[in-house]
């Protein structure tokens, strides 16, 4: 068994695009984990979603060996996600190690994302370990970027370590820095036993399997485990470790990183964070900075075909089998039928669900815009937490509405400050202040209403600063405002999957441009459609959808028929993306519509 | 029984700047062997039957050399012909003779139809068409002396940038032909054609139906029946070759593209002219059941205004037509008609009819 010294747990940090990915693959190699050949590239990312979208979503960790001044080394690369929906994880497998590198692209520098995965380290008394990644580029500039890292944390030049993941270049380098610099794991084989779950997966064979880090004493294969913040105990069948190939092993013991599974039934049952200990060498105290999981964004998801109901509740638990942060309940609503309350940790992780549902399930949706947990408070003095627009009371019922809000970090080259601060004005902001990191780069704070920021804010940022800003949030509570429901009525009916929550000196405005969009949005029918906004009984703004006035008459020339039959195949099946609301066909795109506050152009 | 023909010529001397037909330049030798494997083609598939009517459409059929045309007779001669029968021939003003039109005349062509498609000199040219309508005059005056008295003309309307004096203009030198069919189309512009790779917009939707209804009007006033979405005609001149498809009754379909129903088998013919002449004519079939016959039956019988016979529906399927798909609610919408013998599309939305269509797919 290796000694508890030859041990370095490790994580590495990087904005979207740096080259995590690549580096670990890299990495991988270098300790012969995977071989050249049959290396697919980016082995950490295993969801085609997360490939596509250049991101990682679930955390895996890999066990690497290392040959180093006559020494074994045992490497543990723990992966991180790397977006802001997911900062709780990234902070659980950052406690997981004991060091970390930090990736920075040489020619883009630091960004909003590192910065912030950078202060949880930090946080977690990580060593670590800066490295300027993309050096072959033509455009890297790694004065300045060295210059960045030396002004902004504080490194000494030569602590920096210079890479080109793409061209295998510094790997062998960065790799015996991590041997050099990280600390071996701390805690005794001997003391009671502490595991700290950074994350679960879900097999249909084994059930839920734990991803842990032994922070003290060991677990086998037999022993009966106990997580601490349920106290739900459970028999363990099999422990090991990722290479990334499955290694089983006897024990896992302090220092550590692998899995585990029993009689574990669903990652529901396992929360990131959480204490695993051993009855028998139990554990008096759970290991620091557990929170249980909270979702922030709400949206209701229907079929389009009202029959596959059942079939999308049996997808979103299967989802849910492997995705412990999503939840759901049942939700009726009059315009889409019966469908599902769905609560998710942010707004990628719901496009996330959602495209999982269409892709993996084959099942096409509607989903509603999303929406804030709304703190209500009642005229009889009751408070109630409201998660979506239609479960809002009467108004005569309310004396206020408070709702969440965020505090930014938005990184950003100085030159946007301007365009930033009217981005964030428009959005309801209030503003903090402005952290100058040198003399081209800053960091602004402002408080902003969650709600401004789950439709459009990130995108507009990105277009308002070529791309350059970057940005994330950290929940800091609620605040009153003066609140208001808006209908919006299709034909003189209230649909209620289109209500939204909007401020009131803001609704005048929106309400014009909701309806403006719809009228551009939904197609023309057969009869005149008035698309209106209400505040209770009062209209705000109405637009007219004129009625369809022509068709495509295939001419049937030469007996051609099949072709007029495919044309109506073709129109009907564009349909089948839209639905009925009450006698008016909508599509999809309506449902998000609803809270733009920017008028979309004609074609 | 089968008792209608199509065949198609896909030659042409010009190429429209709308047309996404199947076509290509005309050419002599390619021409003859192509006829050739018409003639294979017909043999081979032709049961018998006696035709009543017979359409040649293309293309440009009047492209055709006289040798070609005289070739292409020769193997009409392979259908038995009913007498009482219907025999259409498409012409272009430009190509179409003396000589030739009195060739179709020796071998029993009735019905000539003329692809006038404008008057106006500018619209001409942004179609692509190298004729006026001088020439048109002239074309039809001849027609009539060689004894034709069954002509179609083909207007299109809904060009970018006219008006509705233009479309009248159009309608009022049309009516001054004094000829019996007239068949409209509203532009439309295909990805594939000149008009589309020049990306070309189509005209607003309000103009667009507004110049359907000049149009609807201004033939019903001069005598002609409204009888199909896009047809008028005068009494006894319908044509009787397109109310076999929109019957949904079947037909033989020959040549190059062409489509056909037979045997309930709705078929299509490649569009490669390689395989066409090497022998290969069928690109694809869709066997009918039951109900696609139904929906095809709806889908075609709603563009006739008179709509579906309902007794005839009921002899064909042995159901009742208001009982199938959601027929009935689209009769409480008033979409459609129902009387003791018809059902039919409500006039109002006969010209937006698709989206009362699309409820007969499945």
């Amino acid at each position: 068994m290796i000694k508890q010294e030859n041990i370095r747990n490790f994580s590495i940090i990087a904005h979207i695009d740096h080259g995590k990915s690549t580096l670990a693959d890299r990495i991988l190699e270098i300790t012969n984990a995977v071989s050249l050949h049959d290396s697919k590239n980016q082995m950490l990312d295993s969801m085609d979603i997360e490939r596509e979208r250049g991101i990682t979503i679930k955390l895996n960790a890999v066990e690497l060996n290392y040959h180093y001044n006559n020494e074994d080394y045992i490497l543990n690369l723990i992966d991180t996600p790397g977006h802001v929906d997911f900062s709780y994880e990234v902070s659980r497998s950052l406690a997981a190690t004991e060091g970390a590198i930090l990736v920075v692209d040489a020619a883009q520098g630091i960004e909003a994302q590192t910065l912030a995965n950078l202060f949880l380290a930090l946080d977690n008394n990580l060593k670590i370990i800066p490295v300027i990644n993309k050096i072959d580029l033509p455009n890297a500039d790694v004065d300045k970027v060295t210059k960045e890292l030396v002004d902004t944390f504080g490194f000494n030049e030569d602590e920096i370590i210079l890479t080109s993941a793409k061209n295998g270049v510094g790997i062998q380098e960065l790799v015996e820095a991590i041997i050099e610099r990280i600390p071996s794991p701390k805690g005794s084989i001997n003391n009671p036993t502490q595991g700290l779950i950074f994350d679960s997966l879900y097999d249909s064979y084994k059930g839920a399997i734990i991803m842990l880090r032994l922070m003290n004493g060991e677990i086998k294969a037999g022993d009966k485990i106990k997580l601490m913040s349920t106290n739900a105990i459970y028999d363990v069948t099999e422990v090991g470790v990722y290479t990334p190939n499955i290694k089983k092993k006897d024990k896992l013991v302090c220092g550590e990183t692998g899995y585990l599974w029993g009689s574990i039934k669903s990652v529901s049952d396992v929360q990131v964070g959480d204490t695993v200990t051993v009855i028998g060498k139990e554990a008096t105290s759970m290991l620091p900075g557990y929170k249980p999981m909270k979702q922030v964004v709400f949206a209701g998801i229907y079929p389009t075909e009202t029959n596959k109901y059942n079939e999308l509740r049996d997808a979103l638990e299967k989802l849910k089998l492997n995705d412990a942060s999503l939840s759901f309940e049942p939700e009726t609503s009059h315009a889409l039928g019966f469908g599902f309350r769905c609560g998710f940790l942010g707004l990628l992780h719901m496009e996330i669900v959602e495209e999982r549902v269409m892709r993996e399930f084959k099942i096409d949706l509607i989903a509603t815009s999303p929406s804030v947990i709304y703190d209500v408070k009642l005229t009889n003095g009751e408070n109630i937490m409201i998660d979506s627009p239609q479960k809002m009371p009467d108004r005569v019922n309310i004396a206020s509405i408070s709702e969440p809000y965020i505090k930014t970090n938005i990184f950003t080259p100085s030159e946007y400050i301007g365009s930033i601060m009217e981005l964030c004005q428009n959005k309801r902001g209030n503003y903090l202040n402005l952290e100058y990191i040198d003399s081209k780069r800053v960091i602004i704070h402002y408080e902003l209403p969650l709600s401004e920021i789950v439709y459009d804010f990130f995108d507009k940022l990105k277009s308002s600063t070529k791309g350059y800003a970057s940005f994330d949030y950290e929940l800091i509570g609620y605040k009153e405002n003066d609140l208001v429901k808006m209908d919006i009525l299709l034909n003189g009916e209230i649909i209620d999957a289109l209500s939204t929550i909007v401020h009131k000196d803001f609704a005048y405005q929106r309400g014009k441009v909701v309806v403006e969009n719809l009228k551009k949005l939904i197609p023309r029918q057969m009869f005149v459609v008035p698309v209106q906004a209400a505040i209770g009984s009062k209209i705000i703004a109405r637009a007219d959808i004129k009625a369809l006035r022509k068709d495509v008459l295939a001419k049937c020339y030469g007996g051609d028929v099949s072709r007029k039959k495919k044309l109506l195949e073709k129109q009907k099946e564009g349909k089948k993306r839209m639905k009925n609301l009450g006698s008016v066909v909508v599509p999809q795109e309506a449902f998000l519509t609803v809270l733009s506050n920017e008028e979309i152009s004609d074609n | 029984m089968t008792t209608s023909v199509y065949i198609h010529l896909p030659f042409c001397e010009h190429i429209c700047t709308y047309c996404d037909f199947c076509k290509m330049f005309y050419n002599e030798e390619l021409c003859s062997k192509y006829l050739d494997s018409l003639e294979i083609e017909i043999k081979n598939n032709y049961q018998g039957e006696k035709i009543k009517t017979l359409y040649i459409g293309g293309g440009t059929p009047s492209s055709l050399s006289i040798d070609n045309l005289k070739k292409l007779m020769k193997i009409i001669k392979i259908f038995q012909i009913d007498k009482d029968y219907e025999f259409t021939f498409e012409v272009n003003p430009e190509n179409i003779t003396k000589e030739k039109l009195l060739l179709l005349k020796e071998n029993g062509v009735n019905r000539i139809s003329m692809g006038v498609e404008s008057t106006s000199l500018k619209h001409l040219k942004y179609l692509g068409r190298f004729h006026d309508f001088k020439l048109v005059k002239e074309k039809i005056k001849l027609i009539k002396e060689l004894g034709f008295s069954n002509i179609n003309v083909d207007l299109i309307y809904a060009l970018p940038h006219e008006t509705i004096n233009d479309l009248k203009k159009d309608l009022d030198n049309l009516l001054s032909l004094d000829i019996n069919h007239i068949s409209t189309y509203s532009l439309e512009i295909h990805n594939n054609t000149i008009l589309g790779i020049k990306k070309e917009k189509n005209i607003s939707e309000e103009l667009d139906r507004e110049m359907y209804e000049v149009i609807t009007n201004t033939l019903k006033n001069n005598g002609f029946q409204h009888y199909e979405i896009s047809n008028f005609g005068k009494d006894n001149y319908y044509s009787r070759h397109n109310l076999v498809y929109w019957h949904n009754e079947e037909y033989y379909g020959f040549g190059l593209g062409a489509s056909g129903y037979y045997n309930n088998i709705r078929y299509d013919n490649t569009k490669s002219i390689n395989s066409y002449l090497n022998g290969r004519y069928i690109l694809s079939k869709e066997i009918l059941s039951k109900k696609d016959k139904i929906s095809y039956e709806l889908i075609l019988g709603l563009r006739l205004t008179k709509g579906i016979n309902k007794q005839d529906f009921f002899n064909k399927y042995h159901e009742d037509i208001e009982g199938l798909y959601n027929i009935k609610e689209l009769i409480d919408k008033e979409y459609l008609i129902l009387d003791n013998e018809y059902l039919k599309v409500n006039e109002k939305y006969l010209y937006v009819e698709n989206n009362i269509l699309e409820n007969f797919i499945d």
